[in-house]
């Protein structure tokens, strides 16, 4: 077997015209496995890429270059309101080079949902679970241990625990971590074992060829196939297109892997694939409410591995829309775009960073009465989500506020103060009821998303999903999405390890022919 | 099964505002339509190098919010200024390599800080923003930030958090976070 090559946007020097066997848009969770799944299976694969191809010697654990360079939008993404801030990976690795490490089976609750309620048909937990064990051997995913706990997430453990909450380790893909903290900066050491050092290297070991820098914009059908697919190659400085181009005639197939909001607003963009009407619609974003508690111990929350401690009491809160508990690094900036106020009031709490523990709720959007985001994408190639905050998401929100300002309490905070414009100060148990006030909507309060997913649901009936039960596209033979975007709702947990496992189950029955 | 969001008028108000997108529909019609109101703008320090996207006088409206916006030497003179970090040479940069109608939506809204008129209509007061004292600069940025029309509240977020963004990543204000900086790397591989 030849290797292949990894090629850069600026290694182009004309336009190219390649044939292959399939062709793999994204080189994230899912389009790494998938990729390196078809091409040990002997497929001639091409890996289009529109981020760069950064490695661990840049990684230089620097906010400001590591946002413009390695994240959507430049680090800018958002709902179109700017009500949800979106951090979203877009370099070779696509969000495993950038996420936090935190690796969790699909939650058998949610595989049964999307069974009884989405018409998913064969994707139970013993089906999934060779594919999560050979996920987790090839990234070395193992239970958390006591040593990874720095203090910011020790503080989630303790005021869990105390209320009788039942927190978690989380297990990590990491092999070799010096618990520096910058995973979300790219690690400097390799050590976390993302696609960009796991299932992309093995693709190229087994002869795929991935072009950095190209960005997929056009897609041509014929009759119930994909017959090429085609993409312009960015120069990296001015991220504006190089005048070069590439297309590609993949003979079996196309296996869109560009993550949640760009795999739908790729096919809306190229206009095709939408048959149902669906594209887009039903993005989910696990949108996450954030809570700081003030110690008077430093808490030093930008050092250590970012999250280790996780908290599922609340996440199934029966009618009412679930959350699960986590921390957040706060690194300078990431920190104080996330606190409210500006000027003095903002310093206030900028110059007590060290001090701060940063408690976030991720909220399980999909799985109620919600509908979820909207993403458009027009011939410009701009990309909007339109993303409204329904009365569920609202109550969820209001309730996650006020048991995250008791466990922050309860762990010995000296202060909580919620992310609001106007923000509230919570100093003892009998000042939570203040949070009764706090308003929720566009733009009041600080909000985020680390987990996209949805938007190309999968399910067995054409009229309610775009792809089958095993990623294929309901109208076109050939094509087959492999990402994120493919949950019928969110997932409930840190996606990567489920859309690696459905994207390797996936990619192994496309190599027998679907 | 998934129920539509209810059609109550409150809904109806909030998607149609939303739909209008960052900076876009009626407010994007009212700024451009009067991009006289920048001949009033004070221009302050000129710009360190060529500007990529933002005009001399946009420039101006963004590094009169930064300077508000940031923690600053007037409150305390340890902390940097906006313009001594030149955030608003780096957000030129940022936004000059964002998808080109970002760009000009960021452009219009910068005309719209400034514009005397949306001055009148949120805070009664004609002034240009940045001929505005300091004092009425924060209250003009208040008015933004809590208006109950939500694009004044996204326009306040898009400014504040990018001259935040410029301002807290840069090395020289990690000591006054209490932030030492990155560690020392141990040598690789580890394991
Ligand atoms: C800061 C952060 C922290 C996170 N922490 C965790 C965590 O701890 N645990 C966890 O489970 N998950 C975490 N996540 C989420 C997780 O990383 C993602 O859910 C996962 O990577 C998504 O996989 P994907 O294959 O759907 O898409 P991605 O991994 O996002 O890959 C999609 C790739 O496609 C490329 N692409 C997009 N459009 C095009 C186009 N038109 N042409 C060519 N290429 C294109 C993108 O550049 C990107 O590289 C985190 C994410 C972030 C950003
Ligand atoms: S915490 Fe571990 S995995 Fe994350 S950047 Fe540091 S060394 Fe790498």
């Amino acid at each position: 077997m030849t290797p292949g090559t990894i090629k850069r946007g600026q290694d182009i020097s004309g336009n190219l015209t390649l044939d292959c066997d399939f062709c793999v848009v994204g080189s994230g969770a899912g389009g790494s496995v998938a990729a390196a799944t078809l091409a040990a299976a002997g497929a001639r694969v091409v890996i289009l890429e529109e981020g760069g191809h950064h490695t661990r010697r840049e990684f230089n654990m620097q906010e400001a270059w590591a946002y413009p360079t390695l994240y959507q939008d430049h680090g800018n993404r958002a709902t179109e309101d700017l009500a949800i801030m979106i951090l979203q990976g877009r370099t070779v690795g696509g969000g495993t080079t950038v996420n936090w490490t935190s690796s969790f089976r699909t939650p058998d609750r949610t595989l049964r949902l999307w069974a009884d309620k989405f018409g998913v048909t064969g994707l139970d937990p013993a089906t999934l679970a060779p594919h999560f064990e050979a996920v987790e051997h090839r990234l070395n995913i193992h239970p958390g241990s006591r040593d990874d706990v720095n203090r910011n997430n020790q503080k989630l453990w303790d005021g869990a625990d105390k209320l009788g909450w039942r927190p978690e380790l989380i297990h990590r893909n990491v092999k070799g971590c010096a618990r520096l903290g910058y995973c979300g900066m790219g690690c400097p050491l390799d050590a976390k074992q993302s696609a960009l050092v796991t299932y992309v290297p093995d693709a190229v070991a087994a002869g795929a060829d991935l072009y950095a820098n190209c960005r997929v914009t056009t897609i041509k059908r014929k009759g119930h196939r994909v017959e090429s697919v085609s993409g312009e190659f960015l120069d990296e400085d001015l991220d504006r297109p190089s005048g070069r181009g590439i297309t590609v005639h993949p003979s079996r197939g196309l296996v869109l892997a560009a993550g949640a909001i760009n795999t739908p607003a790729l096919l809306l963009r190229a206009g095709v694939g939408d048959d149902s009407g669906l594209v887009g619609k039903r993005t989910f974003l696990h949108p996450a409410v954030p809570m700081v508690g003030l110690f008077a111990e430093p808490v030093e929350g930008f050092y250590g591995a970012p999250q280790s401690v996780s908290c599922h009491h609340f996440a199934d809160r029966g009618t009412n829309v679930g959350y699960f508990l986590e921390a957040s690094p706060t690194h300078p900036m990431l920190a104080s775009i996330a606190f409210p106020g500006f000027g003095d009031s903002h310093r206030h709490l900028a110059e007590r960073l060290s001090f701060a523990q940063a408690t976030i709720a991720l909220m399980v959007d999909g799985q109620h009465d919600d509908p979820g985001g909207r993403v458009r994408c027009g011939a410009d190639g701009r990309i909007r989500l339109a993303y409204p905050l329904g009365d569920g998401l609202r109550e969820a929100a209001r309730d996650a506020i006020k048991n995250m300002a008791r466990l922050l309490l309860a762990a010995g905070a000296t202060e909580v103060i919620s992310l609001h414009a106007k923000p509230i100060h919570i100093r003892t148990d009998a000042e939570i009821g203040d949070l009764d006030r706090a308003q929720f909507g566009p733009n009041l309060h600080t909000l985020f998303s680390a987990h996209q997913m949805g938007g190309c649901p999968m399910g067995d009936d054409p009229k309610r999903s775009v792809v089958t039960s095993r990623g294929r596209h309901h109208q076109i033979e050939n094509l087959w999405i492999v990402d994120g975007s493919i949950f019928p709702t969110a997932v409930g947990v840190n996606p990567q390890l489920s859309i690696y496992a459905h994207a390797r189950l996936f990619a192994q029955a496309i190599a027998r022919g679907g | 099964m998934i129920a539509p969001e209810p059609l109550t008028p409150h809904a109806l108000a909030r998607r149609s505002l939303v739909k209008k997108g960052m900076v876009g529909g009626a407010l994007l019609f009212v700024g451009g339509a009067l991009p006289i109101a920048l001949r009033a703008t004070r221009l302050g320090p000129e710009p360190r190098g060529p500007l990529k996207l933002l005009s001399r006088s946009e420039h101006a409206v963004f590094s009169a919010i930064a300077a508000r916006v940031v923690p600053g030497p007037a409150a305390d003179p340890t902390w940097p200024s906006a313009e001594a970090l030149d955030c608003a040479g780096k957000v030129d940069a940022l936004l000059a390599r964002a998808h080109p109608s970002i760009g000009r939506e960021f452009k219009q809204l910068l005309t719209l800080f400034e514009n005397g008129l949306v001055g009148l209509l949120i805070q009664l007061a004609p002034t240009p923003f940045t001929r505005l004292s300091p004092t009425d600069q924060d209250t003009r940025l208040e008015h933004w930030r809590d208006s109950r029309i939500v694009i004044f509240r996204t326009g306040y977020q898009a400014v504040v958090r990018l001259a935040h963004a410029t301002y807290f990543s840069s090395p020289e204000v990690y000591p006054l976070m209490g932030y030492p900086g990155p560690p020392e790397v141990p040598a690789f591989p580890l394991r």
